[in-house]
């Protein structure tokens, strides 16, 4: 994925209509007509989101006949989600073992302090 | 899809990561201990090598020099006997508070830079760590390693079930 496709990517999520378009699609195909259908906006406003979809290479438009369905590609975004995730794994498993350091390391303070003696 | 790419992570007892842009991660941590202590954990040689890196992974330090433009070469063993070389060079240490740092194999490889903060909250000390990519073909490098990470997986996975169903 380029450094191109990945501006693509996060200006095409960066929209709440486009958002609202691919939550459609993630229930399945659809077309031009039936994505315009919720919005009070032109057909070619529409239109205008579904080439911003296309271009960050997250929807994918059919040719069958003339009614030419929208369709999900979800990889881009789940690339991306891969890694934002391998990171988090790695910094969740280092920041829990950090956890677990740390509570020995006081414990082992707490146990060299010793008991109050009375008078203290 | 959600504001999940917007909203910045709150601090909890999970990590959780939040994507400010398309080549910056920010995760964050509180952890019951005071902030010296913290730090203390971060950039010693004796302690960083019991926490560092995920469970299983060992970490032996070549050198620390904490301070900026110094040097921490280190090497960390996976559970499965691989080695991965690792370098970081500081550019801020401003003790107690934050870390900057580049991450890379090694000086000629640089893949992203960290800035790490450490505020202390009623005893307890909130760890917030803000990586970027250093360079797009960093970002993309990782993004494909990634992809073919989390590929090789499915792959296993479905080979596992493939064999279970070879075996019943």
């Amino acid at each position: 994925m380029t450094q191109d496709h990945l501006s693509a990517l996060f200006s095409a999520l960066a929209d709440p209509t486009r958002r609202a378009i691919l939550d459609r699609l993630a229930e399945g195909e659809a077309t031009v007509k039936e994505l315009a259908e919720p919005f009070d906006i032109s057909a070619p406003a529409i239109t205008k989101h579904l080439k911003v979809l296309q271009r960050a290479g997250l929807i994918k438009q059919e040719r069958r006949a003339q009614w030419r369905p929208c369709r999900l590609d979800a990889t881009p975004l789940r690339d991306v989600a891969n890694w934002v995730e391998r990171y988090r794994r790695f910094w969740e498993g280092s920041f829990d073992r950090l956890d677990r350091y740390l509570n020995t390391l006081q414990e082992r303070e707490r146990n060299r302090a010793g008991p109050k003696e009375p008078g203290d | 899809m959600t504001a999940g790419f917007e909203r910045q992570a709150p601090v909890g007892d999970a990590v959780e990561a939040s994507l400010p842009s398309d080549r910056e991660i920010v995760v964050s941590r509180r952890f019951n201990a005071p902030r010296e202590l913290v730090w203390a954990a971060w950039t010693h040689p004796e302690h960083i090598g019991n926490w560092w890196g995920p469970d299983g992974f060992t970490t032996t330090t070549e050198k620390m020099e904490l301070r900026p433009g110094g040097e921490w070469r280190f090497v960390m063993h996976a559970p499965n006997g691989m080695n991965f070389q690792n370098y970081v060079r500081y550019s801020e240490v401003v003790e107690p508070e934050r870390l900057v740092y580049l991450h890379g194999e090694d000086e000629e490889r640089i893949d992203f830079e960290v800035t790490v903060t450490f505020v202390e909250r009623d005893g307890a000390t909130e760890v917030t760590l803000r990586q970027v990519d250093e360079t797009p073909e960093a970002r993309d490098r990782a993004i494909e390693e990634g992809g073919a990470i989390e590929g090789g997986k499915q792959t296993l996975d479905r080979l596992a079930g493939y064999l279970e169903t070879m075996r019943s």
